[in-house]
């Protein structure tokens, strides 16, 4: 004889999939809880013990470098001279690269801070909870605003002369193309790969790579006057 | 029910009992101590006075600089440029980001080493990214013959100083 | 001769005066070492417990604890450094020539101090795009990724305002070139330049401020907010552990569960 049971007890601990659980008793049986059993292990002495050894062997690598390498000082500071080209530590060069283009309110101002403003409201922004790849669903109107902003924005970079940024940004809308061209069910597995990306996911690549981008041609591109050099030919 | 809730929040919205009360004079009393904490603490910190070089420079005799001559002073952060219309005093300072740019005779330009602004010897901009073209200063002949600009005041450009 | 250590150890870890200060007691037991975690001021941040998977390199790469490693190496030589530095010019240059000539190990202490602090910026940054990839910014940890924005800020502010007190050319001009964005911020620009340097340009007031906000301000603020990401490491439940692992045994799949109660 089966069980004539009106209730199946699951158990699913994907937020993206049910936000919301809901808990069904019925009358003739007790709430049943089915632990999520996952193997866990002691902080002390695991966890510490891992992050103790972290801790030594970066102390060690960076110990090396101090023995290695000398800490940059130049003349002492001189108000009368500019040294060209001036440069920004490494992780500002990116910023300065925008500088060279942009008014500072532009550069300095307003790219910085909508930054900081995005990067904070990344994970309030719930509109696509599921994390379903960003051309899934409604493709023709996301593919219609995709074209819009990424030629906009490629129009705008260019009209600047910031090819710098434009060709990353380029190459980040061609994937997106590529993406929204393919399906999940794609033949070749980057296909598959790049169609299941949300748009969040597409931000922050974009993001990632100009970062990448600007910063290695400052550090490495850039000589007097802001002007292309080779690294090699110093 | 719903009639007792709605007479229970019109009393207490029509009559302040008094934890409101107090709790209503506590934040306000702390919103005004902020408020005068902020003013204060701008005043302390922006300094009354400042040890820096005066504004007012002063750059010799007329003569010493030729015609069609783009000096630079670095320590004060000018050009004076000598033109058959006349002389002027320019900032030497970028008006993108404050580096010091630099005469460049052969190219008869103004080059920023920072960020690549490059401006004519009169302050306009060529190229880059400034965003104002270099400001003219006040310059005047003093009584004892010499050269005097005032860094802090500028003045419209092509107001040539004739002697 | 082990064995007598051994023995010396236990007295000590069982007299009254070690007790008193170290309350979990001795003992391998679970217990024992869930209140090792517990009964510590500083390590009560962490949870006594973990998921296993999160002790492997690729699910973290470690790059949160680097960073740690990275700030807790700059606090120390940079408290050594204060000891031979005075934020005044042009004294602060020269300090900076005797760190390098006539100090023992201060070139060393220099150096390590320069590259802690260059690692640190990169770690933050690593650290916060792994985090993105493996998605663990989502809820309920979306107020530790905040938190996590405002300490990425705070990094980059330390390095910003440590990069003048050499007061060489290289500190001079970048310096120069930052502050003076600060003058295009629309209305209020140019009075924000002058609280932060104290003046016109950078001078003696300039180095001073920053010499406040580099060895003060910042690292409080910084040990501050890294107490309360840790904390809420363990009060949002934990590390986050990828979904697309492999699925137990016994979990039902919800496309099943939802076919049967129908």
């Amino acid at each position: 004889m089966s069980d004539p049971k009106d209730f199946v007890a699951g158990v699913d601990s994907d937020q993206r999939r049910s936000p919301q659980r809901v808990v069904f008793v019925t009358r003739r049986t007790s709430a049943q809880v089915k632990a999520n059993y996952e193997e866990q292990v002691q902080t002390y002495p695991e966890v510490l013990f891992r992050v103790v050894l972290a801790i030594e062997i970066l102390a060690i690598v960076l110990v090396g470098m101090a023995l290695l390498f000398n800490a940059p000082l130049e003349g002492i500071a001189d108000p009368t001279h500019t040294p060209n080209p001036a440069k920004a530590p490494w992780y500002f060069l990116g910023l300065q690269e925008l500088l060279h283009y942009f008014p500072p309110v532009v550069a300095g101002v307003l790219v910085p801070t909508m930054l900081i403003v995005s990067l904070v409201i990344i994970p309030y922004f719930n509109i696509n909870i599921e994390a379903a790849g960003l051309f899934l669903h409604h493709r023709r109107r996301r593919l219609q605003i995709f074209y819009v902003t990424a030629i906009g924005l490629l129009v705008f970079l260019v009209a600047f002369h910031v090819y710098v940024a434009a060709v990353p940004s380029l190459i980040v809308a061609i994937a997106m193309i590529v993406a929204a061209n393919s399906s999940p069910q794609s033949k070749s597995a980057s296909c598959r790969y790049l169609s299941k990306k949300p748009m969040a996911w597409w931000v922050m690549t974009w993001f990632l790579f100009e970062l990448i981008v600007l910063t290695a041609v400052g550090t490495f591109f850039r000589g007097p006057g802001w002007s292309w050099v080779l690294p090699w030919r110093s | 029910m719903a009639d007792e809730k709605q007479h229970a929040s019109t009393t207490a919205k029509g009559e302040l009992n008094r934890r409101a009360f107090f709790a209503k004079i506590g934040l306000g009393s702390l919103g005004i101590a902020a408020v005068g904490t902020a003013g204060f603490a701008y005043q302390f910190l922006s300094p009354n006075v400042l040890y820096e070089p005066s504004p007012i420079v002063n750059l010799g005799k007329p003569e010493d600089f030729a015609v069609d001559s783009v000096t630079m002073d670095p320590n004060a952060g000018i050009y004076l440029v000598h033109t058959s219309e006349g002389y002027f005093a320019l900032s030497a300072v970028c008006t993108h980001l404050g580096c010091l740019t630099a005469w460049n005779q052969e190219l008869g330009m103004i080059k920023c080493p920072c960020h690549g602004s490059e401006f004519t010897r009169t302050g306009v901009k060529i190229e880059g990214p400034a965003p104002k073209p270099l400001p003219w200063l006040r310059t005047w002949v003093s009584d004892e013959g010499d050269l005097m600009v005032d860094r802090s005041t500028d003045i419209h450009p092509l107001q040539y100083l004739r002697i | 001769m082990p064995g007598k250590t051994d023995k010396i150890l236990e007295q000590v870890e069982q007299s009254r005066v070690w007790r008193s200060i170290f309350r979990s007691g001795r003992g391998t037991s679970t217990l024992h070492r869930a209140l090792a975690i517990q009964q510590n001021v500083f390590l009560h941040l962490f949870s006594t417990k973990v998921r296993k998977r999160m002790l492997s390199v690729s699910s973290t790469w470690y790059l949160g604890t680097l960073t740690l490693g990275t700030f807790m190496i700059l606090i120390i030589t940079g408290v050594l450094l204060m000891l031979y530095y005075h934020p005044s010019v042009p004294q602060a240059y020269a300090d900076m020539k005797d760190l390098q000539f006539v100090v023992s190990s201060g070139l060393f202490l220099r150096n390590l101090h320069r590259w802690s602090a260059q690692a640190m910026v990169f770690l933050v940054f690593a650290h916060m795009f792994k985090v993105f990839y493996r998605g663990a910014y989502r809820a309920p940890r979306e107020f530790n990724w905040v938190i996590g924005v405002v300490l990425l800020l705070i990094t980059l502010l330390l390095s910003y305002t440590g990069y003048l007190l050499p007061w060489d050319q290289l500190a001079y001009w970048a310096i120069t070139v930052g502050s003076n964005l600060s003058k295009a911020v629309p209305l209020v620009g140019s009075k924000i330049h002058f609280l932060m340097l104290g003046g016109n340009q950078v001078n003696a007031n300039a180095l001073l401020r920053f010499y406040v906000l580099h060895c003060l301000i910042l690292p409080l603020a910084a040990l501050l907010f890294i107490a309360v990401h840790f904390w809420r490491i363990r009060k949002d439940g934990g590390l986050y552990v990828h979904q697309s692992e492999p699925k137990r045994a016994g979990a039902v799949d919800e496309s099943t569960l939802v076919k049967e109660a129908k």
